[in-house]
């Protein structure tokens, strides 16, 4: 029989029995309203699940007997007469149950006598309540109306919906009645969940118990012992089965709802939808159930708000006027998914955009390069509706970040797909239960972690072989096939002590993950096993911990804390949209301008060396036999072309095998610097005191209490092309003002770099002693955060001092004050200093337009 | 990696009709601090400890007790006292609290005393506020300032997170 009409009989029975004798009750202590509310209460239980299961001749017993109940409930007198009604509505409910138990069927007797009496007590009640002012009594049945559907009293257009629930219906009724009928009562009971958890439990600790055992005794060859251990392990694994069956539940229970909500949104909406369920008996963990019952109903919801069109329109596309709505349960892999999926209008993508646009989700051009699937996924940000009206349904913009959040929560994902015109299909994929999951073990600098394996995608082997972690813009990349993955190392996202003693080679394994729509990939040290682990959650002290789950104990007694994917999605960084990442980026610029992200690395027999990590595009790692000598200069392929490589200090030798090169991209011609080794990254102030005499060093800096040396790029870039190609041309004479040293030398590095010759002053005062030794520069640079007199100050007075050179205003960040100050004081141009293209434009720009007026000032002055 | 159990010392019956009122005197570095002998569950040595990373300074890491997995606290570290690397082998007291089990690691576990209402004295004032949160009372046994522990500050991690 049909599971949830097995559910029902056995409630409904209790909940007959219950109301008849309040409904006793009530007679004798009439004064009783809380008795009454009760009764009313449960008689509307009954119909209301009546209504889901189409029972609809129990369901017009119980309404009529409901109306009776809601009258008495009003302030109507309890005569005798209207109790026995009551009573014998009671006793037809039960004869019709009996049958039903038996059958399977209501039977098709006919209850308009009881159903005309009841009515006929209701009148009187009614007739008796004239005289009063009705107090709530009037919307109060066309509540019960509502609710109670019956076809004859409703509006036309529910009426549509309302016989949509029998095809389903129909299938499992059928089959319920093939089966054995009698005796149901005996064959439920019903347990307290508490004792139910209570069993799990201890099932749990019977496990782990035994995987303790099994893991003593896998060495002992004791013959007496190993027999019944090996009966009491299958045994434990046979009762874990069992207790895990009697938490599931078939999924039809969330299903259940559904053609209620369904029906209600049709009548609300205007629309004609039919829904069809599909593997209601999937079966699933019974607090799996709960929790995604929500999500569920907010999915359904939307596609028949959203993906629905009117019927009209429907029609006017050649569609039927009835949309549909189908909910599909299925189990695969250790896994339950729920398909959620409309035949209306599919996701509207030019909405998406324009919203993403709108909300400052994504650029214009970042939209361009996004697939559809991108750009769909939007719709999971937080606050994101593109409904152009509110309903009371959908369209708050609440939601769907919170549907992806729950199931995710919980293991699961979501998937998504559309078809303009055609409809759309959300995927929920669900693990079968939270209590035990299948994990992989992984070690990270000596420590387990339980690293549960719905999440995981593929291990793969990383440094070495075809895999390659790569640094990009200073966070760590790994291309897998097609894709670019992020990457971060276990032992750094916990910063996890180094052991004692280091074991093997570290990080050799890198487990990709997928969470929701991000993939990313983690590295550890060795997967050491896999196993099942019953999952504890965490203990109040340390349940704040993101990246963690809960614990658990493996089979050898020790704990292991349990990884959080979705924590460690996060560690990564991966949750914050482009934009806040950007404008942070900015701030950071902005407020620490003298914290600075440096590579710190080893080069040849000195000190150790430094150099900002934006100087360096990428690093590689070369093997040796792909580095070759031509001409006196190291070369090696790189992406199709040949990259000269230079050792980043002259005792730098090409080892045998794997040796690290950072990329450095000036312009378009990238070379590689040869270095020993990698030791950190930081984001470090600097305290730079300039030394200079060995080439190739810009200065020396006191890095944490340690002498490290600053390399000086601008170096290695003339080192790197060979006089034919270096296209110097030192025409453009600069001065650049800047009381930081390190600025001084970063900026003085690029602009050598790219042909021009600088002079550096630190001050204002230096600056017009500069320009009046010399008056020749084409263009000047001041910074306008200098101490000695602001920069523009320094600008009046350079033109006061009859300079003609154009100036060009350097702030940390370019904002439209420095702009416009940079204006007021006649200066050409604001520019940020680390906008080093821009920077290069402007300074060409205002070389050659005032090349001509300058020779001309000059003309004059000589 | 081999996993080590812990150890029981001595189970403690929850109601032993002797121990109602009764307190553990239990030391850390030269710090005495009663214990109700009620807030005691067990007394055992720890096996391995899991460290968890990103936690609070004070917890140790977690350990297997009989199958249950408590969260060991070091009171030393607690109480902001030189401390050694807590590893296998220490001592340490199984107490509930907040629903949470809990091991409180200890140098040493004394005996049990019986105090009486007109032993307690007011708090020393010049105690520092760092300390003076765990202790819940003080009394004058023997010659001797005894403060009692205060178990909710102990394990309430809230403000070190």
């Amino acid at each position: 029989m049909d599971e949830m009409l097995k559910e029902f009989l056995a409630e409904s029975a209790e909940q007959i029995d219950a109301a008849s004798t309040q409904i006793v009750a009530f007679e004798r202590h009439p004064e009783d309203a809380g008795l009454i509310a009760s009764i009313f209460r449960l008689v509307h239980t009954i119909k209301g699940t009546c209504g889901f299961l189409g029972l609809n001749r129990l369901q017009k017993l119980t309404h009529a007997a409901e109306n009776l109940i809601g009258a008495l409930r009003e302030g109507a007198k309890a005569t005798p007469e209207v109790v026995s009604a009551v009573l014998a509505a009671v006793d037809r409910v039960k004869a019709v149950l009996a049958e039903l138990e038996e059958t399977g069927q209501e039977g098709d007797s006919d209850d308009s006598d009881m159903i005309a009496l009841l009515e006929r007590e209701v009148s009187r009640c009614k007739g008796e309540l004239a005289d009063e002012p009705e107090p709530a009594a009037a919307p109060e049945p066309a509540s019960i109306a509502a609710i109670a559907a019956l076809p004859t009293s409703e509006a036309p257009a529910a009426a549509a919906p309302a016989p949509e629930p029998a095809p389903a219906r129909g299938a499992a009724a059928p089959a319920g009645a093939a089966e054995p009928a009698h005796g149901k009562r005996a064959e439920t009971i019903r347990i307290n969940l508490i004792t139910l958890e209570r069993i799990m439990q201890l099932v749990s600790e019977l496990v782990l118990t035994r995987n303790q055992l099994l893991e003593i005794t896998r060495h002992k060859e004791d013959e007496t012992l190993k027999s019944p251990l090996q009966r009491l392990s299958t045994m434990t694994s046979d009762l874990q089965d069992a207790v895990m069956r009697a938490r599931m539940q078939p999924v039809e229970r969330v299903f259940a709802n559904l053609p209620r909500m369904i029906r209600d949104l049709a009548t609300d909406l205007n629309k004609k939808i039919n829904l069809v369920t599909d593997g209601g008996d999937t079966e699933l963990d019974r607090q799996l159930i709960e929790l995604i019952r929500d999500p569920l109903t907010h999915l359904v919801r939307n596609c028949a708000d959203h993906g629905i069109e009117p019927p009209e329109e429907r029609v006017r596309l050649g569609k039927p006027a009835a949309g549909t709505v189908r909910v599909a349960a299925s189990h695969e892999a250790g896994q339950i998914t729920i398909e959620i999926s409309d035949d209306g209008r599919g996701l509207n993508k030019a909405r998406i955009q324009e919203k993403a646009l709108a909300l400052g989700l994504a650029t214009p051009q970042q939209l361009g390069r996004m697939s559809d699937e991108e750009i769909y996924r939007f719709i999971f940000s937080p606050g994101f509706s593109t409904a152009e009206k509110v309903t009371n349904v959908s369209g708050r913009g609440v939601g769907m970040d919170v549907v992806r959040e729950n199931i995710q929560a919980i293991g699961g994902s979501v998937a998504l797909s559309s078809t303009p015109g055609h409809g759309s299909c959300f995927a929920l994929k669900i693990p079968l239960t939270l209590a035990i999951a299948p994990a992989l073990i992984v070690e990270a600098r000596g420590q387990r972690f339980a690293l549960p394996q719905h999440s995981v995608v593929e291990a793969v082997g990383v440094n070495g072989g075809e895999h390659r972690i790569e640094f990009v813009q200073g966070s760590k990349i790994l291309q897998l096939r097609e894709a670019v993955l992020p990457i971060g190392s276990l032992a750094e996202l916990l910063t996890l002590d180094l052991p004692e003693e280091s074991c093997g080679e570290p990080e050799q394994l890198a487990v990709i993950m997928r969470v929701g729509a991000h993939s990313f990939g983690i590295t550890v040290d060795a997967v050491t096993d896999v196993q099942e682990i019953v999952v504890k959650p965490m203990g109040g002290s340390l349940q704040h911990l993101a990246a963690f789950s809960g614990h658990t104990i493996l089979g050898d007694g020790s704990v292991v804390l349990i990884l959080d994917p979705n924590g460690l999605r996060e560690a990564l960084g991966l949750e914050q949209s482009r934009e806040t990442a950007a404008s942070e980026a900015d701030v950071a610029r902005v407020g620490g301008a003298d914290k600075m992200r440096l590579i710190y690395f080893q080069a040849g027999a000195g000190v150790d060396k430094i150099l900002p990590l934006s100087n360096v595009a990428r690093i590689e790692t070369v093997s040796s036999d792909k580095i070759e000598q031509s001409n006196g200069m190291m070369l090696t392929q790189h992406q199709g072309r040949l990259m000269p490589i230079v050792p980043a200090a002259p005792d730098v030798m090409v080892k045998e095998g794997d040796n690290t090169v950072f990329v450095i991209s000036p312009d378009d011609k990238p070379f590689g610097l040869l270095v020993d080794a990698i030791l950190d990254i930081v984001d470090e102030k600097l305290d730079i005191e300039i030394a200079g005499e060995a080439p190739g060093i810009v200065g020396v800096a006191n890095f944490n209490g340690v002498v490290v040396e600053l390399l000086d790029i601008a170096y290695f870039i003339d080192m790197s092309r060979t006089p034919a190609s270096a296209d110097v041309k030192r025409e453009s004479r600069l001065l650049l003002v800047d009381d930081a040293a390190f600025f001084r030398d970063m900026l003085s590095a690029t602009l050598q770099a790219s042909g021009f010759e600088v002079v550096k002053a630190e001050s204002g005062a230096q600056a017009l002693a500069r320009v009046a030794q010399n008056a020749r520069f084409d263009a000047i640079l001041i910074d306008v955060e200098l101490p000695d007199g602001a920069g523009y100050e320094l600008a009046a007075r350079l033109r006061e001092a009859g300079c003609r050179a154009p100036m060009i205003a350097l702030a940390p960040f370019a904002s439209r004050e420095v702009t416009r100050a940079a204006e007021a004081a006649g200066m050409a141009a604001a520019v940020g200093k680390f906008q080093r293209n821009q920077l290069l434009d402007l300074i060409r720009a205002c070389v050659g337009d005032d090349a001509g007026e300058f020779a001309f000032a000059s003309g004059v002055a000589a | 990696m081999s996993f080590e159990a812990s150890r029981i010392v001595s189970d403690m019956p929850q109601n032993a009709a002797n121990a109602l009122d009764g307190y553990f005197s239990i030391k850390v570095a030269d710090d005495l601090f009663g214990l109700p002998v009620t807030r005691v569950q067990t007394i055992f040595r720890i096996g391995s400890v899991t460290r968890a990373p990103g936690g609070p300074r004070d917890i140790v890491g977690l350990v297997n007790l009989r199958g249950k997995i408590v969260t060991a606290v070091s009171l030393r570290r607690r109480l902001g006292l030189p401390y050694e690397e807590a590893g296998s082998g220490c001592l340490a007291i199984g107490i509930e609290h907040g629903g949470e089990a809990f091991a409180l690691l200890v140098d040493e576990i004394g005996d049990v005393l019986s105090l009486a209402p007109d032993t307690a004295i007011a708090p020393p004032p010049h105690i520092v506020r760092g300390r003076a949160k765990f202790a819940a009372a003080y009394h004058r046994v023997a010659g001797r300032i005894l403060p009692l522990l205060n178990i909710d500050a102990v394990f309430d991690f809230s403000g070190d997170r």
